[in-house]
């Protein structure tokens, strides 16, 4: 359809002028609040106790989100709301990984706040319209799009019947509506969900850039926890915003040149070191899978097995020859020199209502590669890319999706479901079409496929209450926590990594710490004492790159030539420098290593007492299912038998001979239970948490968050 | 008689002759980011190949990845 | 194409060619400002762009492109100023000086060796096919 007859086809609901913004330190000191209900658009002040409590990117969407909504709101009520947010550094162009927008909404999947760490131009842009953050309210009555003008200082509300839903389409519509010419695209990005997320929970939000070079608009996901069905419930098609004019200096920063030292350091540093490293200029965060699978971490068939001997055909070196398109700039902000934005070109599409047609699929990243891949026994590097293609047109995590296929998949050869239930899709291990199929059902609506929209935590309970499944057994082999599906790290072989997973605030995301090498290739960390340091520095240190609109990549898959003969090898020391000269350039705070820590700290604390608040966030809730630990089935002790008899023996000093592998089974899994258990309290205590979970008030006080609104959740629970 | 040494804190069974890169081939230890000490030294990668390692030596092969 | 070329044993390190660039292009006496460089201590050694044009695919936004002569430059008003050309130098000869927000470089403009005293550098033509192919119509 061309740009005319869909201009025709709108309709202004409301206009807004703005002064446009200056910002000050990384700062516009204001925020910017729609509300769609009733057309409101309305401008915020960001306050000094916000910037000194929450910092920005996350901190501020929790902040927002926390006072936008209510102890019983849903997450399609009409207060939920969506925040993106890059916080100061965000948008600066000469570290690496410095374009990322945090995104916070009560999530579908969890119905707790999620927070979601995507890249793109959007964050970027948005501040350089004038705004550190966008807080998004309400519900439309049709489909609308919103467009913020960041030259102009005009934002519209505007009803948009015909503009198309699916992502890759509605971002070329859009970025070209509102480019002036070529040149010109790649000041405008949108965010976008897709037809998937109108009918699945685990709906994702695209976040485009323009490719120059391409020429195709591209993504990148702000994928866990569903946000993208709110957005579709909200009745968003899309916002868009743009901004020309984007020079390396536009955070008005306090000291330009420590910025730059620090910056042009990390440059030299990924081109002279990175082919030797993880390669991720070339192949991208896939570069690990064939390594996760020698290490028996890669999950295999719904995590019962860490590693195949097909692994290696959707390898990087398979993706780099035959795929992926080399030698150019793939950033998803300007001066990432990281580059790990692969895509596949000219990739032409078997199956769904783009059939034939020649796409460019954005990745896969080594979370798609083994979440639809060797999750779902599919090692095939078409198949993952038709998915990650669908996936991300129709809006739909491929975190989740891989895991939920997985789930079913197992459930599907173990006879708990059968046709009948899957409407005649055969759901076996390895069967792309079925796989795909689930998803052109999501699109669609209809079908098996809406069921596993909603994801593993729903199923559980529809396949037990509905088809006779035994609760018991699908709680052990359905590898969500907190209604979140898992990531793609198998953790059965690593404690630290299972507290890593099951003790996070949003649910089994990896991004708050993976310890599985420290812990269990290393021996680094071998007391609870040691792993409950791991599971508080890490956690912290990470949550940290989204309150400043950070990536973590450049953090730690690059490291410096000289960095394993400093003192702690693990945390990159001087990169960690590096972070704090430039927070220092770019705000003019001073901080040292405790202080970033104790910065996320207080948003952390600030999380779990938001999850408290929702009736969730205590050591019920931190419970994880036993595939995440140890061997569920037969088949997988068995698999792993001398391992598992070795540790029996040794550790527990059980006497394996002549014992049934059930018995040994029991054994095992009482032990490694109350290991978890031990770890918890370990971690909490650390944490500053009691025993249940909750943050005491002490450690409150300690931190500054002893504000009212959070002791009147926790005081009665201490 | 079997000999053990200790790599990364755990018992790994050591023979006579045994290389630097014979304990990473038999461990497939393939991750490019790998610290290798013995007895607390440090071991450059192009030594990897010629260095023994000795009945009795404390090996550390430290896999550097903490973020995921 | 057209270069500067240059012949480390020839150089006497007078300088003369770091202050009629820096004098050109950002109108002060300053070796930091000046796109090429002269080693002061030990052996001379002149470091300077060879347009070789890696830098041309680093670039985010195409700002850094070759001419009809060959010469590769940088457009500054499109340069967003993340110096990953500076990194990503193989000569190491991108410029960056922390009183500007954009990367600068030598565009073999030959004003310098008409002041060498001593015939180190001077304009020359080189065939670089792989370059040529890469030559933008701007």
């Amino acid at each position: 359809m061309d740009i005319n007859t869909l201009k025709e086809g709108r309709k202004l609901l409301t206009e807004y002028k703005y002064e446009l913004g200056k910002l000050d330190k990384g700062y516009t000191d204001r925020s910017l609040y729609i509300n769609i209900s009733e057309n409101k658009i309305d401008s915020k002040p960001v306050t000094q106790m916000m910037k000194d409590k929450f910092v920005g990117g996350k901190g501020f969407g929790l902040w927002y989100l926390w006072n936008g909504t209510t102890p019983t709101t849903k997450w399609n009520d009409p207060e939920n709301e969506i925040i993106i947010c890059g916080g100061p550094v965000c948008g600066i162009t000469q570290y690496p990984g410095s374009g990322k927008s945090l995104v916070c909404s009560i999530s579908p999947m969890t119905n707790i706040p999620i927070d979601s760490n995507v890249g793109g131009y959007f964050g970027p842009l948005l501040k350089f319209a004038g705004w550190d953050a966008l807080e998004l309210q309400g519900k439309a009555e049709k489909d609308i799009i919103i467009y913020i003008d960041g030259n102009k200082g005009v934002i519209t509300i505007e009803e948009a019947p015909l503009e198309a839903i699916d992502s890759h389409v509605l971002a070329e519509q859009l970025t070209e509506m509102y480019a002036d010419n070529e040149a010109d695209k790649r000041n405008v990005s949108v965010v976008t969900a897709g037809t998937g997320a109108e009918h699945a929970k685990m709906g994702l939000l695209n976040f485009s850039l323009y490719d120059t070079r391409r020429k195709v608009t591209r993504f990148k996901q702000a994928g866990r926890g569903g946000i993208g069905r709110v957005f579709r419930d909200k009745k968003v098609k899309a916002i868009v915003v743009k901004f020309s004019g984007v020079k390396g200096n536009l955070n008005n920063p306090v000291d330009q040149a420590i910025i730059n030292k620090a910056g042009i350091k990390m440059h030299k540093e990924m081109h002279n070191l990175d082919d030797k490293q993880n390669r991720m200029r070339k192949v991208g965060t896939g570069y690990s899978v064939e390594i996760m699978s020698a290490y028996d971490l890669l999950p295999v068939m719904n995590y019962q097995y860490g590693g195949h001997e097909d692994a290696k055909k959707i390898g990087p070196d398979i993706l780099i020859n035959n795929y992926l398109t080399q030698g150019l700039e793939d950033g998803c902000w300007y001066g990432c020199s990281m580059a790990c934005a692969k895509t596949a070109d000219n990739f032409e599409l078997q199956t769904g209502p783009y059939k034939g047609q020649r796409v460019t699929v954005d990745g896969p990243e080594y979370e798609t590669t083994a979440g639809v891949g060797s999750n779902c026994g599919i090692f095939d590097p078409r198949a993952i890319l038709e998915i990650n293609f669908y996936c991300d047109t129709y809006g739909i995590d491929t975190i989740s999706f891989g895991t939920s296929t997985a789930f079913v998949m197992e459930c599907y050869t173990r006879g708990i479901i059968n046709k009948e239930i899957t409407g005649g899709l055969d759901l076996k291990f390895g069967n792309f079409e079925a796989s795909v199929e689930l998803l052109h059902q999501m699109s669609r609506g209809e079908g098996f496929g809406v069921v596993v929209g909603q994801g593993i935590h729903q199923m559980k309970k529809i396949f037990s209450e509905e088809y006779g499944a035994d609760p018991d057994f699908l709680f052990d082999i359905g590898m969500e926590q907190k209604g979140l599906e898992y990531s793609e790290y198998g953790s059965k072989e690593s404690l630290a990594q299972q507290g890593g997973f099951g003790l996070t605030n949003k649910g089994p995301q990896h991004d708050e710490a993976w310890l599985i090498f420290m812990d269990m290739v290393n021996n680094q960390i071998p007391t609870f004492e040691d792993k409950a340091e791991a599971l508080y520095y890490f956690p912290m240190f990470r949550t940290w790159f989204g309150l400043y609109g950070l990536c973590k990549l450049p953090w730690n898959d690059i490291v410096p030539e000289g960095n394993k003969y400093t003192s702690e090898p693990a945390k990159i020391p001087e990169h960690v420098q590096n972070y704090l000269d430039v927070v220092y350039g770019v705000t003019g705070k001073r901080l040292n290593t405790t202080d970033m820590v104790r910065e996320s700290e207080r948003v952390y604390n600030f999380q779990r007492i938001f999850n408290i608040r929702l009736g969730k966030g205590l050591r019920a809730n931190d419970r994880v299912p036993y595939r995440s630990m140890g061997p569920v089935t037969k088949e997988e002790y068995e698999s792993r038998q001398e391992r598992y008899d070795g540790q029996l023996k040794e550790i527990l000093g059980y006497d394996t001979e002549g014992k049934s592998t059930e018995e040994k089974m029991a054994v095992l899994r009482k032990h490694r239970e109350n290991q978890y258990e031990k770890l918890i309290d370990a971690v909490y205590a650390r944490r500053g948490w009691n025993s249940n979970g909750v943050p005491t008030l002490e450690r409150l006080k300690d931190l500054g968050m002893d504000l009212p609104i959070l002791v009147d959740v926790v005081k009665d629970l201490q | 008689m079997i000999q053990i040494i200790k790599l990364n804190g755990r018992d790994f069974p050591w023979e006579a002759g045994m290389t630097v890169e014979d304990i990473m081939n038999k461990k497939n230890f393939i991750f490019p980011k790998i610290i290798v000490k013995i007895n607390n030294q440090h071991i450059e990668v192009e030594d990897y190949p010629t260095t023994i390692v000795n009945d009795g030596d404390n090996v550390q092969m430290i896999h550097l990845l903490a973020g995921g | 194409m057209k270069y500067l070329a240059k012949d480390d044993s020839k150089c006497i390190q007078c300088g003369l060619c770091e202050e009629i660039c820096s004098s050109t292009y950002f109108k002060t006496k300053d070796k930091a400002k000046s796109c090429i460089l002269i080693a002061n201590d030990g052996k001379p050694e002149i470091n300077v762009c060879n347009q070789c044009g890696k830098c041309i695919d680093i670039c985010p936004v195409e700002a850094i492109k070759r001419d009809k002569l060959g010469v590769v430059r940088i457009n500054k008003k499109d340069c967003v100023g993340c110096f990953m050309c500076v990194g990503f130098c193989p000569e190491n000869a991108m410029r960056q000086h922390d009183d500007y927000i954009e990367a600068f470089k030598c565009i073999a403009c030959g004003l310098c060796a008409k002041k060498c005293p001593s015939g180190a550098i001077f304009i020359a033509e080189k065939d670089d096919s792989e370059a040529k192919e890469r030559v933008c119509a701007d």
